[in-house]
């Protein structure tokens, strides 16, 4: 499956394995000017490298472990939530779906058993994007998990199922695991893709030929832009099979290098439309916050700390809303924050200081308001922005503790 | 990184047919992505000239599963607290009825998320969002639906309480369940100057009869 990262020397800066030398940078060739070859110089780079691999890995780890807790925080509801018990019994989940068309496996048997397999499948996909095991194939896993869950019952979710839902979408086409992955340190392609490869086809070819799946996994959709569930999961499938079949027959040929460019493309537009998403996120928050009185008028933050399905901790946010000043300039400073973002993204340095502010706002969030799910999936997100020196730098700190508790050399 | 390995490398030397291939994904891709990015980014812009003019395209883009709303605590934050009861009729075996007291469902809610670091969404998102699904699918006058949604947000509404309150109350089959909210509005800080707000709204909607199919699958 993703036989790529195999092929690269391992680079796992922090890990034991090898220590973290120079990177090693190709030969530039000295480039002629002009517009014609700066459209050259782009293509090369959209086609030669995927972009941002330990933000893509980083984005990946979060987002399997926000998903992974959110899953066995809720284990023992779990029947209530999406199952057999569920007040939105299947009978209404399935007149909102013949409505709106979400994608969800758990009405196609609709039991019990059915439901306890997806779920605890869920948990497995996730675990597996957390650590990079197999990550083409488990990401797609995910994605099937995360949309048949959350549209199961689409009106139990918030802002952090919502960003949860998007990322499990975008990961599938990203190369997610080159770094800090169990897939990056795998020497040789292994068997266990093939299995795996083989498993899932069958199990495609049998939800795709089986009544049960009814409209889920058509070719075409009635709407625009008409592309139905079919051609992405075959198309991951068929893309896997070709990959592995080339490595095996021609390993240095050139199809396989043409394959592995049109993944980076794949993967640098992915990471774009991750990168948006977050700015889109905070820019919409933002500019939408200008409009409103109590953001005007510098009490908004008073007014969460005083509602109660947000107050885990009434004396803690009593507190925090209890005087002018810092009522105010929270206010201020949140709104400011969120329209300025996407302007900052010019500049690294006050990026980074930007960043490093939100993710702290969220991080008080989870705590003051009770929104452990939503915030850390936020600042999950929002590591997409982080540079890649503080990365590795945390990295070979882990990397470093990890050895001391272990007590290898 | 020559020619030779199976990588692509930012400096490679690529043949024509595999040219013609990279350059048509490229294109592909480009495009692709830029689309995508704009029905994303006028669905959650305001309603605006070029949005209209493209309503099918964004919503067949976004819709189901890339629908997103992050005007979060915007443009105002929430400033009242929303309290469901509940309060059943239940019947005895001789035929003669009796009208229960109130059960605070919110309040059990309340009590459930308090000192939690980590609410469960059955205690922070199930009843707070079903009565938002209700409130938005139903004239406050009449407690009439205004849209086809209507139905399964009074179905879904009552199921919820009915997994809360059980078959019986006090040794009697339950007949009927009746919910009243109550919608105070969070006084303003003391220190802002301003006044309070007026006292809390009370709406009740009508009795709903209970059957045995309402209970289905609650466990």
């Amino acid at each position: 499956m993703n036989e790529a990262s195999a092929v690269e020397p391992v680079e796992v800066p922090g890990f034991p394995r090898q220590l973290p030398g120079p990177p090693v940078v190709p030969p530039v060739p000295v480039a002629p000017r002009g517009p014609v070859a700066a459209l050259g110089r782009a293509m090369g780079t959209f086609t030669g490298r995927a972009l941002g691999r330990h933000q893509a890995a980083v984005v990946r780890i979060g987002f399997g472990l926000v998903w992974l807790a959110y899953l066995l925080r809720e284990w023992p509801n779990r029947r209530v939530l999406y199952g057999d018990r569920s007040p939105w019994s299947m009978e209404l989940a399935q007149r909102l779906l013949a409505d709106d068309g979400a994608f969800t496996v758990l009405p196609w048997f609709g039991g019990r058993l059915w439901f306890e397999l997806v779920y605890h499948l869920a948990v497995l996909a996730a675990l597996a994007v957390l650590l990079g095991w197999r990550t083409r194939a488990s990401t797609v896993l995910f994605l099937v998990t995360v949309l048949s869950l959350q549209n199961r019952d689409v009106l139990l979710g918030d802002g952090g199922d919502n960003v949860v839902h998007l990322m499990a979408v975008y990961l599938v086409f990203t190369r997610c695991a080159e770094v800090w992955s169990l897939d990056a340190r795998r020497v040789g392609p292994g068997r266990s893709g093939v299995v795996l490869w083989a498993l899932l086809g069958a199990a495609l070819a049998i939800c795709q030929a089986g009544d049960f799946s009814g409209d889920s996994l058509t070719w075409t959709a009635p709407t625009f832009p008409h592309i139905g569930w079919a051609p992405l999961f075959w198309g991951l499938w068929a893309v896997a099979g070709f990959w592995w079949l080339l490595g095996r027959l021609r390993p240095a040929g050139e199809p396989r290098a043409v394959l592995d460019a049109l993944a980076n493309m794949v993967h640098n537009c992915a990471m774009l439309v991750i990168a948006t998403e977050v700015v889109l996120v905070y820019a919409t928050a933002g500019w939408y916050k200008v409009q409103g009185s109590r953001w005007q008028d510098g009490t908004a933050l008073y007014y969460p700390l005083h509602l109660d399905y947000f107050t885990p901790w009434p004396a803690l946010s009593g507190l925090v809303g209890s005087a002018l000043l810092p009522v105010f300039l929270i206010s201020y400073a949140t709104v400011a924050l969120q329209v300025a973002f996407p302007f900052t993204l010019m500049n690294r340095r006050v990026k980074n200081v930007l960043l490093a502010v939100m993710m702290a706002e969220h991080l008080g969030i989870a705590v003051v308001l009770g929104l452990p799910v939503f915030s850390l999936a936020m600042v999950a997100a929002d590591a997409v922005f982080l540079p890649t020196g503080a990365l590795l730098w945390a990295a070979q700190r882990l990397g470093r503790l990890r050895r001391r508790l272990v007590g290898a050399p | 990184m020559t020619g030779t390995t199976d990588r692509a490398a930012p400096g490679r030397v690529w043949s024509g047919p595999a040219q013609l291939v990279l350059g048509l994904a490229a294109a592909v891709l480009v495009s692709g992505t830029g689309l995508f990015l704009a029905a994303v980014f006028l669905h959650v812009a305001p309603d605006n000239v070029l949005s209209r003019q493209y309503r099918d395209e964004v919503d067949g883009v976004v819709y189901p599963e890339f629908e997103q709303n992050w005007k979060l605590f915007a443009p105002n934050p929430l400033q009242q607290n929303v309290s469901l009861d509940a309060r059943v009729r239940t019947v005895a075996d001789g035929g003669a009825t009796r009208t229960r007291d109130w059960i605070g469902l919110t309040a059990r809610d309340i009590a459930a998320i308090r000192g939690n670091p980590a609410p469960s969404h059955v205690d922070q998102n199930l009843l707070r969002r079903a009565w938002d699904f209700y409130d938005g699918s139903h004239d406050p006058q009449d407690e009439k639906p205004t849209s086809s949604r209507g139905r399964l947000a009074e179905q879904y509404l009552k199921r919820i309480a009915l997994q809360r309150i059980g078959r019986e109350v006090g040794g009697e089959r339950v007949l009927e369940i009746e919910f009243r909210v109550t919608t105070a509005t969070v006084p303003p800080p003391s220190w802002s100057g301003e006044t309070g707000p007026s006292a809390p709204k009370v709406r009740e909607l009508p009795w709903w009869p209970v059957g045995d199919e309402d209970y289905r699958g609650l466990g």
